[in-house]
C-alpha cells in the first residue's frame, strides 16, 4: 500500500518534470540574453535582479499585494454570486432571459478599459470600482456556463421529476444545480485568473495602492525589476486562485462528467 | 381470440361489463384516445381512437412497430401527454390526480439516476420531492435494494455500477412509493442479452412479490411473450389496437419455457400480427 502510494508519488514528480525543466531552461536563456547582449536593466532585467528584488523590496511588495488579493476575492464573489443567481432567474423566468440577456451581452461587449474611468468616476478612488471592475470581468462566462449548466438535464430526467410531481425548488435543488457543477467550475476556473487582471486594470485607473498602481510607478520610474517582480507577483496570485479552484472542483466533482 | 371484453371499439361492448367481466378491477381505462404532436399540415397522430382496459394486477406487455405509439400510450396514462380528444382514467381518476397521489411509478430506457447520489440515495429521491403522496406507503430504500439483489452496493455511485445494475436501481426507486402501477418504456433495451433475460426473471419475480400492476413496452417479441400475462399489439400510422390477448403460459415461467413448443407458437403469432402492423 504504502509503496504504491510513494510510487505514484514519483510518477507525479516524473510527469512534472518536463515542465520544470522547460521552466528552468527559460530562465536560463532569459539570463544569458541579458548578460551576453549588455541589455542595460532598465530597459530588462535580468532573473537574477528581479529575485534580488523580491529580497530587497519585499515589504513595498507585499503591501501592495494584499489590497489587490482582496479585491480579487471579492470581485470574483461578487461576479460569479450575480452571475449564479442571474441564471438561476432566467432558466425559470423566460420573460427575464428575453429582457436582460440581451443587455448582459451588450455589456460584455463594452471593453474594461473603458468601463473602468466610468466606474471610478461613479464610485470613487477606493476599494469600490475595482471590485466591481474584477466582478464584471467575472460575470459574464459564469453566466453563460450557469445556464447551460441548469439546463443540462436529459429530458428523461425532466420526466421523472414531473411524474414524481416535483415542484420547480425542488427540481433547482435536487437536479439542476447538481447537473450545473461541471459547467459552473470550468467558468470559474476563467473566473479565477481573469478577476486579477480585473483587479490591476480597476488599480491602473485611479489608485495610489495596489499591483495596478506599483506597476504604473515602477514603469514611469524606469525600476524594472520591480516592475517585473510585481507582473511575476500578480501572475503567481492567479495562478493560486486557478489552482485553489481546481483543488475544490476535484473534491466537489465525484462523478464522471461531460463537460471535464 | 381477441379479448374483446377488453377491447373495446365504438360499437362494443361499455366499460360497465368490460370491468366485470374480469376477476380484476379495472386499474386503467383508456377511451377513444388520440394522440396527436404538431398542428395543421405537420400534425402526426402517434395513438388514433384507442380504447383499452388495463387490469390491476395484470403484467400486459405492449409490442408494436416503431411509431405504433408504445411509448406515447404510457406516456398518456403517465400524465405525460394529454389526449387530443377521449379521456384517461386510472383507477377512475385523471391522470393528473393519479400522478400526485403517486399512484403510478415509471421506469425508462436509460436507468436516468443522479450521478451524484449513491444508489440508496438514488432510491430514497421520490420520498424527498413531490407533495401528496401518502407516507404510510413508502418502502424502506434499504430493503428495495434487495429486493432488487443489490445489497452492498448501497453506497455505490452510479458510474460505479453497471447497465444492469443501474437499472435494478431504477427499478427499486419505482417501487419506493409502493405504486399500483409499473410503466415500463423499453427498460431492457439497452441492456445485453444475458443481463436482460437475467432481468426478466427477477422482474416476473418481484410482480409476483409485489402485485404491481405492470404496462411494458417491449420491441422484443421474446421478452413481449415472456413477461406478459397478457400482451396488446398495436399497429403503426396512425397507432391503433391491432389485438389484446391472454398469454397462455403457466405463472411461474423459467428462461427454459421460452423452448416450448407453446412459445414458440405465441412468438409465431406475435411475428404475424407485427408483420401485419407495419
Amino acid at each position: 500500500m504504502n509503496s504504491r502510494k510513494s510510487a505514484s508519488l514519483s510518477r507525479r514528480w516524473k510527469e512534472r518534470l518536463p515542465a520544470f525543466v522547460a521552466a528552468a531552461g527559460l530562465l536560463l536563456a532569459w539570463h544569458l540574453l541579458v548578460v551576453l547582449l549588455e541589455i542595460p536593466e532598465f530597459i530588462a532585467p535580468g532573473p537574477l535582479d528581479v529575485a534580488a528584488t523580491f529580497a530587497e523590496r519585499g515589504s513595498i511588495l507585499w503591501n501592495n499585494f494584499w489590497p489587490t488579493f482582496f479585491e480579487a476575492v471579492a470581485g470574483f464573489a461578487l461576479g460569479n454570486s450575480v452571475a449564479i443567481a442571474l441564471a438561476v432567474i432566467f432558466v425559470h423566468s423566460r420573460i427575464a432571459e428575453r429582457a436582460f440577456y440581451p443587455i448582459a451581452v451588450f455589456i460584455n461587449t463594452i471593453p474594461i478599459l473603458a468601463i473602468a474611468p466610468i466606474l471610478v468616476l461613479l464610485l470613487g478612488n477606493g476599494y469600490a470600482p475595482k471590485i466591481v471592475i474584477a466582478a464584471l470581468i467575472c460575470f459574464f462566462p459564469t453566466l453563460v456556463n450557469m445556464v447551460r449548466g441548469l439546463n443540462a438535464i436529459s429530458p428523461q430526467l425532466g420526466e421523472l421529476m414531473r411524474v414524481l410531481s416535483a415542484s420547480d425548488r425542488e427540481i433547482l435543488f435536487k437536479v439542476r444545480l447538481q447537473a450545473s457543477l461541471p459547467y459552473l467550475f470550468a467558468a470559474l476556473k476563467i473566473a479565477s485568473t481573469t478577476c486579477v487582471i480585473g483587479a490591476i486594470v480597476g488599480e491602473w485607473i485611479g489608485s495610489n495602492y495596489g499591483l495596478g498602481s506599483l506597476i504604473i510607478e515602477a514603469t514611469y520610474n524606469f525600476r524594472s525589476p520591480l516592475l517585473y517582480a510585481t507582473v511575476f507577483l500578480g501572475a503567481g496570485m492567479a495562478v493560486s486562485f486557478f489552482t485553489i479552484t481546481s483543488l475544490v472542483e476535484r473534491l466537489v466533482l465525484r462523478w464522471p462528467t461531460a463537460a471535464q | 381470440m381477441v379479448d374483446a371484453r377488453l377491447m373495446r371499439n365504438g360499437n362494443e361492448a361499455g366499460r360497465e361489463t368490460a370491468s366485470r367481466a374480469d376477476s380484476g378491477d379495472v386499474a386503467i381505462a383508456v377511451s377513444d384516445a388520440t394522440v396527436e404532436f404538431g398542428e395543421g399540415d405537420d400534425a402526426v397522430v402517434a395513438l388514433s381512437d384507442v380504447s383499452i382496459d388495463f387490469l390491476s394486477g395484470d403484467f400486459v406487455t405492449i409490442i408494436g412497430p416503431s411509431g405504433c405509439g408504445k411509448s406515447t400510450l404510457l406516456r398518456l396514462v403517465a400524465d405525460l401527454v394529454a389526449p387530443s380528444t377521449g379521456s384517461v382514467r386510472v383507477f377512475g381518476k385523471p391522470p393528473e390526480e393519479a400522478r400526485l397521489a403517486r399512484e403510478f411509478a415509471f421506469v425508462f430506457q436509460d436507468a436516468t439516476l443522479l450521478p451524484w447520489r449513491s444508489a440508496l440515495e438514488n432510491v430514497r429521491l421520490p420520498l424527498e420531492v413531490g407533495k401528496g403522496r401518502a407516507l404510510e406507503q413508502e418502502a424502506a430504500p434499504k430493503d428495495l435494494l434487495r429486493l432488487v439483489r443489490l445489497e452492498g452496493r448501497e453506497n455505490a455511485l452510479p458510474h460505479e455500477l453497471s447497465g444492469g445494475m443501474r437499472q435494478r436501481v431504477s427499478i427499486a426507486r419505482a417501487l419506493v412509493c409502493r405504486p399500483k402501477i409499473l410503466l415500463m418504456d423499453e427498460p431492457f433495451g439497452a441492456l445485453d442479452e444475458i443481463t436482460r433475460d437475467n432481468l426478466n426473471q427477477e422482474l416476473l419475480r418481484i410482480w409476483r412479490e409485489t402485485g404491481t400492476t405492470i404496462l411494458f413496452v417491449t420491441h422484443s417479441i421474446p421478452e413481449a411473450a415472456f413477461l406478459g400475462r397478457r400482451t396488446l399489439v398495436l399497429s403503426a400510422h396512425p397507432g391503433r389496437v391491432l389485438d389484446y390477448f391472454a398469454i397462455d403460459l403457466p405463472e411461474d415461467r423459467k428462461l427454459g419455457i421460452r423452448d416450448s413448443v407453446e412459445f414458440v407458437e405465441i412468438t409465431g403469432r406475435l411475428r404475424q400480427l407485427l408483420e401485419k402492423a407495419a
